[in-house]
């Protein structure tokens, strides 16, 4: 293994073309569930070169049951971090080592659609590379509902150290969020992210780009090239786009709604049990006088402890990573809805109308 | 890139040995190549070791029902070991990994074999046989070849083949068959469309690399792209106007065609539908902004209830939980 000059924090990640293809064949081959990878590459002076990749296989589950499609997705999430998994894994390494391939791991990537990666897994996931694999490695999320529509969502993510060491200690308490100074902005930094391609890569692009002369009729006219402009980016249906997105933020904010009602029971039971404390503390105290001008021995005052118990608190991660997709959603919403607004003034001012 | 010259379909030569329950065919087939299997290739082909002319490795893919179809879709490197007299093909390797394959990906099976050479000698004809052998080939299908030249500094020419044996006694055959070419296209994934397209992007600088697009970047080259293909086209007509070039009679039907897609629609009817789409859109983003602004709030406030910085809720906080201990 190659020592490591540079110490300092991954800057950015620089993806292969190579693995961006795979990457979007895999996860749209398995559409809507959720997949995930291997990444392979190397660091080179902070940046993350990822220049291979490989699916996981997916764990078997039980029953290809389509009602349960929450238990389905969460079984492409454990992936990263199954026992059988590690098997495959290694074994995969050192076959592509074989072939020079760069056999270090980079991380892992998953498959998401619009955005809907922020998860408890996901997080477990990222932690398990990070503290177990490798410090320097990222979580590539591919957008595979959102490539669709537009531009390729391919983002690379890693934890903060403030989350890390939140997460090491394993509670997320109002405590230990402050004593980390944790929000829900600062658990994930996000990674600018580059596509790379080979020389050789680049004489093929260009050469596809370039056909030989064809026999012009009206058969060949009609037939789409490989590297033709892609204008997806220019459709117009966004009621569809924007329902799911709508669904998919209504559901957040339920999932908050809930959270902070626990959050509330929590309250208001620890309240409770701490008027019930200071009732019989004031009792106890109060008998205790009563002993000590009978010159009776004392009776214990710290009793309490064990007579009366604390409600647990409820960890804040789950309310976390909800703030943080709410976020994600809002802000996935707004850019859509600004290239939308364009999209539809232009359309608006270009049609020809006829008169009625 | 379809590959546009014109081919003889010989008919495949039938498998010698008959075998029940599948149909031999010999009707004309067709390769697909996948992207990501060429880039593949190509990354394959830059990390042969020095000494290395050509490597080798094993195509995946999916084959039609009746045989007439490949596509190409996933590859493997396998390691080898050419000199004068011999070559070595590591077999293990190539069965370990084709099992680790199939497992991630249980819908893909083998249909042959690349080579970074264009040419074919005897060693291609020795493991064109291996790979289209009965039992761990693709038997009874026609294993597919496919040479890539990476030639630096010259073109990349792609040719697909088959083969059929040759050879007067089955020793003979063993070691010598024929390469048919066969036809083969290039063709993407409809989800690999956005990725090429940022790849593609990066054809043209000088350090070849792209940055990822945002959704809004994405519309402004979409619609560059389209004033820049209007453009040519009116240079074109133009052209054809002042009598400049030559007219197609082809392309004429076509832009007739093109043009007589663009829809006639009622002005008020348009202005309509306008209003109401945007002011849903409009509502939809100020929602979603007033909901990120609470979200917000609301972790601020969770977090800062008991917060120390605040002097009296601290004092007051203190005091409410450390209670019942002081009292001890």
């Amino acid at each position: 293994m190659a020592e490591k000059t540079y110490a300092g924090p991954i800057k950015s990640v620089r993806v292969d073309a190579l693995v961006v293809l795979k990457i979007c064949k895999h996860a749209s081959s398995a559409h809507p569930q959720t997949v995930t990878g291997q990444l392979l590459g190397m660091d080179v002076d902070g940046e993350l070169q990822i220049t291979n990749s490989f699916p996981f296989p997916t764990v078997d589950t039980p029953a290809q049951d389509d009602k349960h499609d929450k238990e389905n997705a969460s079984s492409g999430n454990v992936a990263p971090r199954s026992k059988v998994n590690a098997y495959y894994q290694q074994e995969m390494v050192r076959c592509l080592r074989d072939m020079n391939v760069d056999a270090s791991s980079a991380g892992w990537y998953q498959s998401a659609s619009l955005g809907n990666f922020l998860n408890a897994s996901f997080i477990e996931n990222q932690y398990h590379y990070q503290s177990q694999h490798n410090e320097r490695t990222v979580a590539l999320v591919h957008d595979t509902a959102r490539s669709t529509a537009g531009a390729l969502s391919l983002r690379a993510f890693r934890l903060t150290p403030a989350f890390m060491a939140a997460q090491k200690e394993g509670k997320f308490t109002i405590e230990s969020l402050q004593k980390h100074n944790l929000t829900y902005k600062d658990m994930l930094v996000e990674l600018p992210l580059t596509i790379y391609n080979s020389h050789l890569l680049t004489s093929l692009l260009h050469q596809l780009d370039s056909p030989t002369p064809a026999p012009l009729n009206a058969l060949s006219l009609s037939q789409p090239m490989p590297l033709a402009p892609n204008f997806d980016a220019l459709d117009l249906s966004i009621d569809q786009y924007l329902e799911k997105n709508c669904d998919l933020l209504l559901e957040s904010i339920e999932t908050h709604y809930s959270e902070v009602n626990n959050q509330q029971y929590y309250q208001r039971q620890l309240a409770r049990e701490q008027t019930k404390i200071a009732g019989w503390q004031a009792k106890r105290k109060s008998e205790n006088a009563l002993r000590a001008s009978a010159k009776q021995p004392l009776l214990p005052e710290d009793e309490w402890q064990r007579l009366f118990k604390l409600p647990q608190e409820p960890s804040r991660l789950e309310t976390l990573l909800n703030s943080r997709q709410i976020e994600q959603y809002s802000k996935q919403i707004d850019g859509f809805t600004a290239s939308v607004s364009a999209k539809m003034f232009a359309v608006n001012q270009g049609l020809p109308r006829t008169e009625l | 890139m379809a590959d546009n010259g014109s081919y003889l379909h010989l008919a495949r030569p039938l498998p010698t040995v008959p075998i029940p329950h599948v149909h031999a065919t010999t009707a004309p087939l067709n390769v697909t190549i996948h992207t990501q299997a060429l880039f593949s290739i190509l990354d394959h082909s830059l990390r042969r070791n020095l000494d290395q002319e050509r490597v080798i490795g094993t195509l995946l893919g999916v084959r039609s029902d009746d045989g007439t179809e490949v596509e190409i879709r996933n590859c493997f490197g396998v390691g080898h070991n050419e000199s004068q007299e011999q070559v070595e093909v590591d077999m293990d390797y190539h069965k370990a990994m084709l099992a680790l394959h199939l497992k991630a990906n249980p819908r893909e099976v083998l249909v042959g074999w690349y080579a970074t050479s264009p040419e074919l000698n005897t060693f291609s004809a020795l493991i064109q046989n291996f790979y289209a052998s009965n039992g761990e080939g693709t038997f009874p299908h026609p294993a597919v070849h496919l040479t890539i030249s990476t030639e630096p500094g010259q073109d990349i020419s792609i040719k697909t083949y088959i083969s059929s044996a040759v050879g007067v006694n089955p020793e003979r055959m063993a070691d010598n068959c024929l390469f048919v070419p066969v036809p083969h296209e290039i063709r993407y994934a409809e989800a690999e469309k956005s990725g090429l397209e940022l790849i593609a992007g990066a054809k043209n600088t000088e350090s070849r690399t792209a940055p990822v697009m945002t959704d809004i970047g994405a519309l402004e080259k979409a619609v560059e792209d389209v004033l820049g293909m209007l453009e040519r086209v009116s240079t074109y007509v133009n052209s054809v106007l002042k009598d400049e070039t030559p007219a197609s009679a082809a392309i004429g039907k076509f832009l007739l065609n093109t043009l007589s897609l663009a829809p006639k629609v009622n002005a008020t009817e348009v202005e309509r539908m306008f209003n109401s789409h945007i002011q849903d859109v409009l509502m939809v983003s100020y929602l979603a902004n007033t909901i990120r602004t609470q979200i917000d709030l609301s972790g601020k406030l969770a977090t800062y209830n008991f917060g120390p910085k605040d002097p009296i809720l601290a004092a007051a906080a203190a005091a409410a939980t450390t209670a019942p201990v002081a009292s001890k």
